[in-house]
């Protein structure tokens, strides 16, 4: 057997290659030499797309990634604007300082990696070239908590925790697919730094999908407003949650109203406070540890306002977890809708 | 309080292109300005000062295109002191070369104030960044350096790192990020008196070869000895000359230069007592 001596040669040799970046269940098979295409036809790619779009307006956009080009769909922009495009290798500390150094001469810089490269690997190099000077970086992180086959290396179960400690950060995450062009909008329109925490599509929206909204910094209430018990949930669980909530109504007869909380700091004190005095429980779903993130946010609201409400925090309980499917993992965590009304339903009694 | 031994500071834009004369009175002032600003606290980062005063004066005094009128000038070469403790020395050239009022120097280390002992960008847009926490300051330089091709503002990135910062992993991941883009546009000034917190730089860990290491990161790499301004003033020409590399200039550096009770006494942060700093600005003396 030849030993490849070029890159070329070694691309050639790819002829398959799965893509593990994706949930677990989804593997697919990539000719070569289309490692740029890792997903199999047909599937949006609504980041990358919305990114691309954002840059056709504002010239001012450039783009980094540490070799996860294609995995967090900048390929597209790459391509597009590659006078723009800046590959920092596997090197997530010098990517934050290098995009510190562009925002600080007038750009603004989307840096792209997986939740926890973007956050526990590159943490003070964050905190000191981006949130410290307010620089108008876009940290975009994929792979959001328990969303990989990949193991426990790359479950991001704190990011927001890291994130939201860091004075000037405004943390982001959309509840799906359909959410993130209004991610990716609200992002580039909030000037300084920005964490925006999503998964790819595994599968294109049905054809009559609309976009969902997002405003900045205010709780969406979702499904049925009425009711003892109100869900605040978080990007990936912001699904399982509404339907969590339809099977209590239609099985046990206890009205759920749910709420997405696509915007994780600066947090919606006025919406939770509100919300709390109308219910006897509230509960919050995250898919990342219950410290520090989204439940730790409502349980801070509604203790310094006195709030007598109960709060369940659903989410990783103060545990690594493993290398699984994401259906796997969200069942074994209590993330699934049968997961969340079972414990909703303890909760009342 | 007469704090700068030249009574007006410069106030020129663009490149001051000193000839070595004067920048060895500016290095001399520079290291008067030093002793004074650390004998107040009676410790700090005196050695590194006074071992990089003829780095600063060539810098700031003869090669960087600066305004001080307009300290975000946007053609104007960027700055960085990597190396962020190193701010007596740091700000005592502000304020020779007309940056901020010299009488903001009676503020160094006082409490509120936007001189801090780590230089942060609370003393404003004279600042090109907060560092201190050592290895970032040449990722935000390279980043810096590749904005100016991205946009085609033309403008130079000098930062100043010191060895010891060498030791973080962060900076090898900005020296290969460096030459693979070839940012011919950026340039390391490396401040090597081999010191650090703990000693000598050989006892905590090797750095040599340091040149070779830089050559292999595919660096233009121009070593000198760091108190000579006719070597260090060459050394800015050939980076500004240089079109496919970024380069580096190895300027090995005496710790106390200049000050007989202090030179070669390697103390990341020395102990000043009075009667060693009257010592040492009496040695000094006045400029001629």
């Amino acid at each position: 057997m030849n030993t490849p001596t070029s890159s070329q040669q070694v691309r050639e040799r790819m002829l398959a290659v799965e893509d593990f970046t994706q949930g677990g269940a989804h593997t697919s098979v990539i000719a070569a030499p289309s490692l740029e295409k890792p997903l199999g036809d047909g599937v949006p790619r609504y980041y990358g797309e919305a990114l691309q779009a954002l840059a056709r307006e504002r010239t001012g956009i450039v783009a980094l990634s540490a070799d996860l080009t294609a995995p967090t769909e900048t390929d597209l922009f790459r391509d597009t604007f590659p006078r723009r495009f800046l590959n920092a290798g596997i090197a997530e500390a010098n990517m934050m300082g290098v995009a510190g150094g562009l925002a600080r001469s007038g750009m603004q810089a989307w840096v792209h990696t997986f939740c926890v490269f973007a956050t526990r690997r590159a943490y003070d190099q964050v905190a000191m070239q981006i949130a410290y000077p307010h620089a108008d970086v876009k940290i975009v992180g994929f792979l959001p908590g328990l969303s990989t086959i990949l193991g426990v290396s790359h479950q991001a179960i704190d990011d927001v925790a890291l994130m939201r400690a860091l004075p000037h950060m405004t943390v982001i995450e959309p509840s799906g697919p359909a959410q993130i062009p209004a991610a990716v909008r609200a992002a580039a329109d909030h000037e300084g730094p920005v964490y925006l925490r999503l998964l790819r599509a595994s599968a294109a929206l049905a054809p009559d999908t609309p976009w969902e909204p997002l405003e900045l910094g205010r709780i969406q209430a979702l499904d049925d407003r009425d009711g003892d018990v109100l869900i605040v949930a978080s990007g990936l669980t912001v699904e399982p949650a509404r339907a969590a909530a339809l099977a209590l109504r239609e099985q046990h007869g206890i009205r759920v109203a749910v709420a997405n909380a696509h915007t994780l700091k600066p947090f919606d004190a006025d919406f939770v406070l509100a919300q709390a005095r109308r219910r006897k429980l509230i509960v919050t779903v995250e898919n990342h540890s219950t410290l520090g993130g989204l439940g730790s946010a409502t349980a801070e609201v509604l203790a310094e306002a006195g709030s007598g409400v109960r709060l369940l925090r659903l989410g990783v309980r103060d545990r690594f977890a493993q290398g699984a499917s994401m259906q796997w993992l969200f069942e074994r965590h209590g993330l699934t809708a049968t997961g969340i009304a079972d414990a909703v339903g303890s909760a009342l009694g | 309080m007469n704090t700068n031994a030249f009574p007006i500071p410069w106030q020129q834009r663009d490149r001051l292109a000193l000839p070595v004369a004067e920048l060895r009175k500016v290095a001399h002032a520079l290291r008067r300005q030093v002793i004074k600003l650390v004998r107040r606290h009676g410790q700090g980062y005196v050695q590194q000062g006074l071992g990089a005063a003829e780095i600063f004066a060539s810098l700031y005094f003869n090669d960087a295109r600066i305004d001080p009128a307009h300290p975000r000038w946007e053609e104007r070469d960027r700055c960085i002191l990597s190396t962020a403790h190193n701010s007596a020395l740091f700000h005592a050239a502000l304020a020779l070369r007309g940056m901020i009022p010299a009488e903001l120097l009676d503020d160094y280390i006082k409490d509120g104030s936007a001189l801090e002992i780590n230089v942060s960008e609370r003393l404003g847009p004279v600042v090109e960044g907060t560092f201190g926490s050592l290895g970032q300051g040449l990722s935000v330089a390279a980043g810096m350096a590749a904005a100016s091709r991205i946009s085609g503002v033309d403008y130079r990135v000098n930062v100043i790192l010191g060895d010891g910062e060498l030791e973080e992993g962060q900076v090898w991941e900005a020296a290969m990020f460096a030459g693979s883009q070839r940012l011919n546009n950026l340039c390391v000034i490396l401040d090597l008196n081999w010191m650090q917190v703990e000693g000598h730089t050989d006892d905590v860990l090797r750095l040599a070869p340091i040149a070779d290491k830089w050559l292999a990161f595919g660096w233009n790499v121009i070593e000198l000895d760091g108190h000579d301004l006719c070597a260090l003033l060459k050394a800015f020409a050939d980076a500004r000359a240089e079109t496919t590399k970024p380069t580096i200039i190895v300027a090995t550096t005496v710790p106390g230069k200049g000050v007989s009770l202090l030179e070669g006494i390697i103390s990341h942060n020395a102990k000043l007592p009075a009667e060693v700093a009257d010592a040492a600005l009496e040695e000094l003396g006045e400029i001629a």
